[in-house]
């Protein structure tokens, strides 16, 4: 944990020495990776949280093959609920210091979590942020159809697909980011720095993406119905990605 | 020059070349004054003074006509050093278009010869013969013409000779057969094997009748020509022949047989014939069977071991009960084949479904009577894992067993009353049944036959029966040979002679009958037996076998292909496509002082030039050398020479590139565009390895259309401008939704079933079009023209012909194909009643051949002479009343606007011969083409990869959305008369590929765009950015070509050969050619077009 905030710390100070030059988003100050907070609860769920998630899947895994949509409809509020705690307990809410790049980010510090506390209602800013991502939902079942997903048949199983990745993925960016413009565009654009929630939107997105390659394959699977294998690389590459992007990747830009 | 602003006062658009030219002349030494101004040179200074005293011409006095005409003279001497430059380049761009197209010819004959040579090694060929035998024409009546002394028939003539009643052409043994055939039985699972698996010794009957009453049965490994497949097996089991990739027959369309066989020779000789079990035989034989009695079932239901064969059994003893309503019955078990494919053999099921298999048979043969045969047979056998569809051992041994209660089946030696205890012993061909079964049935023999007959069968219950057997040897040798001889002459191939060679020893065999020697029949026997013995082993040889070795050389020469493209492509990405402003003013103030006006200082000598003539000479050596070791070894295959010229010269090119650059390294793509353009092209061609991926090849273009599209879009995040951003977004929308609205359109292909439903024609079992789709010619003639003109537009582009073709000549064109499918259609359902016949027909033909002359004869004209799509404004300047302001209207875009137009012209043909849902589709393509174009332009990717590869994308798709799939039984022969009233040559299969690759051909016509679109006259380098896209849109569908061609030679004995990885291949391999030579032929020849064109107006910009 301290190694990857000192990583963390390492990369900061190398983007802020290098602002200048790496300007490639349209926003004139480029984005600061997000830090989690640092009190020890924070600290267990940021790790505890990404471990529930997968057992939530693999528990409900065999229930999702024999019907997914039922199945889909049930575990979705369970994701919301732990997503929702893990942004309440781990991220700094946006509007509160703790989005802006935390200055000096010392292991152990103490005085600045009074500080955070005093930001936006954390539980308002989740339940705000969870109706945004509803909102982008339909956008998203849109992508789904674009990408070849069924059109006229098995709207619910699309739709239910999308607001797992949304709750999973987006969730956690409307959290930090609110409806800032230009943090948009930097995660959109790929040029913000990973961090934990855009580590797990870029997970999230290429683990679906990834999820579609078994579904032609004539195995006569069950798992292989739609959008099952879709899911399965959704949680697999969100948990990847976030995991990865709060420790190894923490701070880098591409 | 930027792109000027809109003047208000706007010149009548020029009518021809030379106004504009001459109006453009006018500009440019407008445009040298100011140059000249700034620059401040001496020489400038005293232009400047004397243009300004030619401008004040009238008002000057005497004293200064002096200077005036030094003047004049100085401005002539300029021009005429300003021609002799523009000639030097003219002739140097002609110079180097030449060595590019020699290149891409060089390229062309590459891929040929790889493509040949691997289909030499693979794609065997045999053509079917119509021929069919007659039952009063014997074979041995005309194969015994030589030796009319001697006796003709071996045999004494015998009642009802000539006759199905009394024989044919041997006498008959039986009226009835009853042939069941077990699918998948192989010969271990039917003779006693003391090792207790859980297969064996479950299936005792047929061994313990054969062993137990000789006469009445006997029983012999079956042996089968690969592939071990029941659709190839059951067309080798009914006439005679051995198996190949293509049966080149009279039609593509459908599985049915239509050379003579077994069923069509018992069919026309009037007998009823009943089929219960696998449905593969009515796919085969439609029609051929009695309706009331027959049942068929479904055979890919590989998960129900049950239904197939209670069907069989529940309806076959019926019939055994009325043996007069029919003549034969087939019934076909799958039971077998069906628990090896879900359990492999060694499981229970397995012993069961064999037992079961035990007692019916045993059931069955009670039921026999004398006048009936029973034949038992597999079709093939089974691999260790239950599979089957290739050539290993186990696959092709499968057992035969015949009964009957007559007894008159016969050992030729006492130690065979013993059944083989393994296949390897006494093996029979599967072909032999043919001519076993129509002679004991009194039938003739089908033409194309091969195999011989089972000696049992004939040698009599004493086993003494020579002449019998020797008489039905020698008719059915008589007919292999009549076979031969018509295959040959249609071929036009000499047949072998010489020693060991098949027509020695049919003369031998025919030397021994005459020679009378009634006693030593079994010499006669043995020596037909050897005839047809070595002309079944020279067939074999000829049709169905893999030749690895071909096969392996042309896998070699497109690898090393290749590579040399990839090295070509990746070399010197940088350096081209100058555009420096300051360069070219410096430039051309050098030129204005007439420095490089000398032709020896402008290169002609590129890289192609250094290529070609590196690949001339690396094939030469090989070349002589091939020919040479092939007339050495006396192999006789001249076209080795060929080969081997092609890797020599390969070899060479790439040394001779490696040369030109510093490191292979440079081959690897470096932006995340260059990557994609590497995972789209290779993750396809790995796919290719799967039947799957193969078969959803569509869906998956679709997800890769889809994928860049996102990308494009979330990149566009990046761009500084907001107005990029958003335009960027705008057009991969376009581009994604355009993607999906066109993948609705779809011809689904058997395997896709039941999860794909086709749209393409009115339902699934037509080929029309529904009435709603006639609306979408309609709408595409509406809408197509305005979006063009829409992407124009930004640029001041729709000027010059453009307006006039695209609004009224293209338009028009559009909308006459909608009147050609309207007309169709009426014709089709008969519309107009009273309407007189032919009419219709008549018009619409007409119609579309006034589509085809506007699109490929005034179009190519209007390409040819067209001036630059661009308009020339004069005005006055704002600031200096006194001088003209001259604007460029389309200046910026003037290659790529003009250039659009040669692709539009093949549009207009092609959505006319692809159907009303085709023609929709080759639209929104078109749609999604110029986004594409904007796509890359304004995230400045007209150099990477990625454009050509996303145009191969869209086209390969395209050609799924135009009703094809990667299977023959798609191709659209019908297009063929869309223009034509009967089959033309060379017109008829032209417009059949123009149907068949719309999608292929249309994106290879735009390559040149991704370079020429938004390019001004100015720009450098255009010809080699050209050819490097289309190398790099050409290696895309070489790499496919590659990957189906290692895959076919790989998974060759995969039991989806012949149904996905062979037909893949044969597409890719077609496509490339096509893409090749369109490439030179539209688009390297529409550049040099364009160039000139543009060159002759602007002057040349190197």
């Amino acid at each position: 944990m301290s190694s990857s905030l000192v990583k963390g710390a390492a990369a900061q100070a190398q983007a802020t020495s290098s602002k200048a030059v790496t300007v490639t988003s349209p926003s004139s100050t480029p984005l600061h990776p997000v830090q989690t907070k640092q009190t020890p609860l924070a600290q267990t769920a940021r790790h505890a949280l990404p471990a529930l998630l997968t057992c939530l899947f693999l528990v409900r895994f065999p229930a999702l093959v024999a019907d997914p949509v039922s199945t889909m409809t049930t575990t979705l509020p369970l994701t919301a609920a732990l997503q929702v705690s893990y942004a309440v307990i781990c991220l700094p809410a946006a509007g509160s210091h703790g989005a802006k790049p935390a200055r000096k980010p010392r292991p152990g510090e103490k005085k600045r979590i009074g500080a955070e506390g005093t930001g936006p209602n954390a539980i308002a800013t989740s339940l705000l942020s969870l109706l945004l991502s509803l909102l982008v939902m339909p956008f998203l079942y849109a992508a789904f159809v674009l990408f070849g997903a069924p059109f006229l048949t098995h709207g619910a199983h699309t739709f239910l697909c999308a607001a797992h990745l949304a709750v999973l993925a987006l969730f956690p960016l409307f959290y930090v980011h609110g409806v800032d413009a230009a943090a948009w565009a930097a995660v959109g654009g790929f040029s913000a720095p990973f961090d934990e929630a855009f580590g797990g939107l870029v997970g999230g997105v290429v683990g679906a993406w990834l999820g579609a390659v078994p579904i032609p394959l004539d195995w006569d699977r069950e798992w292989q119905k739609w959008p099952v294998t879709i899911l399965c690389g959704l949680y697999a590459g969100y948990v990847l990605g976030r995991v990865l992007g709060g420790t190894l990747l923490w701070g880098r830009r591409f | 020059m930027p792109p000027p602003n809109p003047t208000p006062k706007k010149a009548p658009p020029p009518s021809d070349y030379k106004t504009i030219a001459a109006q453009f002349a006018a500009a440019k030494r407008a445009e040298e004054v100011e140059d000249a101004d700034r620059k401040q040179t001496g020489i400038q200074q005293q232009q400047q003074q004397q243009q300004q005293q030619q401008q004040q011409q009238q008002q000057q006095q005497h004293q200064q006509h002096q200077q005036l005409h030094q003047a004049q003279e100085e401005i002539s001497e300029r021009e005429r050093r300003r021609a002799q430059l523009e000639a030097a380049r003219r002739k140097a761009f002609q110079a180097r278009w030449a060595w590019t197209a020699s290149f891409w010819v060089w390229l062309l004959c590459v891929h040929t010869v790889g493509i040949a040579y691997f289909t030499s090694g693979f794609l065997l060929t045999r053509r079917v013969l119509e021929e069919k035998s007659a039952c009063d024409v014997p074979p041995t009546a005309a194969a015994g013409n030589n030796t009319n002394s001697g006796v003709v028939d071996l045999l004494p003539a015998w009642e009802g000779k000539g006759t199905v009643e009394g024989g044919c052409w041997h006498p008959r043994t039986f009226d009835r057969a009853v042939v069941v055939v077990i699918d998948a039985l192989r010969y271990d699972f039917t003779v006693p094997v003391e090792d207790g698996e859980v297969f064996h010794d479950a299936f005792p009957f047929l061994w313990e009748t054969a062993v137990r009453e000789p006469n009445r049965a006997f029983l012999r490994p079956f042996i089968a020509d690969p592939p071990t497949s029941t659709l190839q097996r059951l067309k080798g089991l009914t006439t005679g022949t051995l198996p190949t990739f293509v049966d080149v027959g009279s039609s593509f369309s459908g599985t049915a047989i239509d050379e003579d066989n077994l069923l069509m020779q018992l069919r026309d000789a009037g007998k009823r014939i009943v089929h219960l079990g696998d449905d593969t035989w009515e796919a085969l034989f439609p029609g051929y069977f009695e309706a009331n009695l027959s049942r068929a079932y479904d055979s890919f239901n590989v998960w129900d071991l049950h239904t197939v064969d209670n069907g069989v059994i529940e309806h076959i003893f019926p019939l055994m009960e009325r043996k007069s309503e029919w003549d034969l019955v087939i019934g076909h078990c799958l039971g077998v084949d069906h628990a090896g494919h879900r359990y492999g053999p060694n499981h229970p099921k397995m012993t069961k479904k064999l037992r079961q298999m035990d007692s019916f048979i045993r059931d069955l043969a009670a039921a026999m009577d004398d006048r009936t045969v029973l034949v038992v047979m597999g079709d093939h056998g089974m691999d260790s894992k239950g599979d089957h569809g290739g050539e290993s051992d186990d696959e092709v041994e499968a057992a035969l067993w015949m009964y009957s209660p007559k007894g008159i089946f016969g050992r030729t030696k006492p130690e065979y009353a013993t059944p083989p205890a393994s296949a390897k012993i006494r093996p029979v061909n599967q072909i032999d049944f043919v001519p076993t079964l129509a002679l004991l049935m009194g039938i003739p023999i089908p033409f194309n036959n091969l195999g011989r007959p089972i000696e049992e069968a004939f040698v009599g219950a004493s086993g003494k029966s020579w002449a019998n057997l020797a008489a039905a040897e020698r008719v059915t040798a008589a007919g292999i040979k009549r076979y031969q001889n018509s295959y040959f002459s249609a071929r036009g191939i000499e047949q072998a002679s010489g020693d060991g060679s098949p027509s020695e020893l049919w003369d031998k065999a025919e030397a021994l009958v005459s020679r009378g020697k009634k006693q030593d029949w079994a010499a006669i026997f043995s020596a037909f037996a050897a005839y047809q013995a070595e002309t079944l082993h020279r067939c074999k040889a000829l049709w169905a076998r893999f030749d690895l070795k071909n096969m392996i050389i042309g896998i070699a020469i497109m690898a090393l292909g290749v590579v040399a493209l990839l090295v070509y492509i990746s070399k010197g990405e940088d350096d081209d496509v100058i555009d420096d402003e300051e360069l070219d003013l410096a430039e051309k103030s050098l030129e204005l002082q007439g420095i490089k006006a000398d032709a020896a200082s402008t290169p002609s000598d590129i890289l192609d030039k250094s290529l070609v003539s590196a690949a001339l000479l690396g094939a030469l050596p090989g070349f002589i050398g091939g020919v040479i070791s092939s007339f050495v070894s006396g192999v006789g295959d001249w076209y080795r020479g060929a080969g081997i010229a092609a890797l020599t010269s390969i070899a060479a090119v790439i040394v001779r590139m490696y040369e030109a650059q510093d490191t292979v390294l440079e081959v690897l793509p470096k932006t995340l565009w260059g990557w994609m353009a590497v995972v789209f092209t290779v993750s396809q061609s790995v796919g290719f390895a799967s039947n799957s991926y193969t078969i959803w090849e569509d869906s998956i273009l679709l997800f890769f259309i889809t994928t860049f599209g996102f990308v494009s879009a979330l990149s566009a995040l990046r761009l500084p401008s907001r107005a990029d951003r958003y335009l960027v977004i705008y057009h991969s929308v376009v581009f994604v939704v355009l993607g999906r609205l066109a993948s609705f359109s779809k011809l689904c292909r058997e395997e896709q079933m039941p999860y794909c439903a086709s749209t393409y024609y009115a339902s699934a079992a037509s080929s029309t079009s529904a009435p709603w789709q006639l609306v979408i010619p309609f709408l595409v003639s509406l809408i197509l023209p305005s979006i063009l003109k829409a992407y124009l537009q930004p640029t001041r582009s729709y000027e010059g012909l453009a307006p006039a073709w695209i609004g009224y000549v293209f338009r028009a064109g559009l909308f006459m194909s909608a009147l050609y499918w309207l007309l169709d259609a009426a014709d089709n359902g008969n519309w107009i009643p009273g309407f007189p016949d032919k009419t219709l027909k008549n018009i619409s033909v007409y119609t579309a051949q006034m589509v085809l002359g506007l699109a490929f004869v005034a179009g190519t004209t209007a390409f040819i002479w067209a001036p630059p799509c661009v308009s020339i404004i004069t005005s006055a300047s704002p600031t200096q009343p006194s001088k003209a302001q001259v604007a460029i209207l389309g200046y910026a875009n003037a290659h790529g606007a003009r250039y659009l137009l040669l692709p539009l012209n093949l549009l207009a043909a092609c959505i006319l011969l692809s159907k009303p849902m085709g023609g929709g589709a080759l639209a929104l393509m078109a749609w999604q083409l110029l986004a594409l174009l904007e796509i890359l332009d304004l995230n400045q990717l007209t150099t990477s990869p990625i454009g050509p590869v996303m145009l191969a994308v869209l086209g390969t798709f395209h050609f799924f959305k135009t009703g094809h799939q990667a299977v023959l039984s798609t191709i659209q022969w019908d297009a063929a008369f869309i223009p034509l009233f009967s089959i033309r040559y060379p017109y008829s299969p032209l417009v059949v590929a123009l149907n068949t690759f719309a999608g292929q051909i249309l994106a290879t016509s735009v390559v040149p765009l991704l370079v020429l679109w938004k390019a001004g006259p100015k720009r450098k380098g255009l010809l080699e950015s050209v050819s490097r896209a289309l190398g790099a849109f050409v290696a895309y569908f070489a790499v496919e070509s590659l990957a189906t061609m290692a895959w076919a030679g790989h998974l060759r004995r995969h039991l989806m050969l012949y149904r996905v990885f062979g037909p893949r291949f044969m597409t890719a391999a077609v496509v490339l050619l096509v893409v090749d030579v369109v490439a030179i032929v539209v688009s390297l020849a529409g550049v040099r077009c364009n160039m000139m064109a543009i060159g002759e107006v602007f002057g040349w910009a190197e």
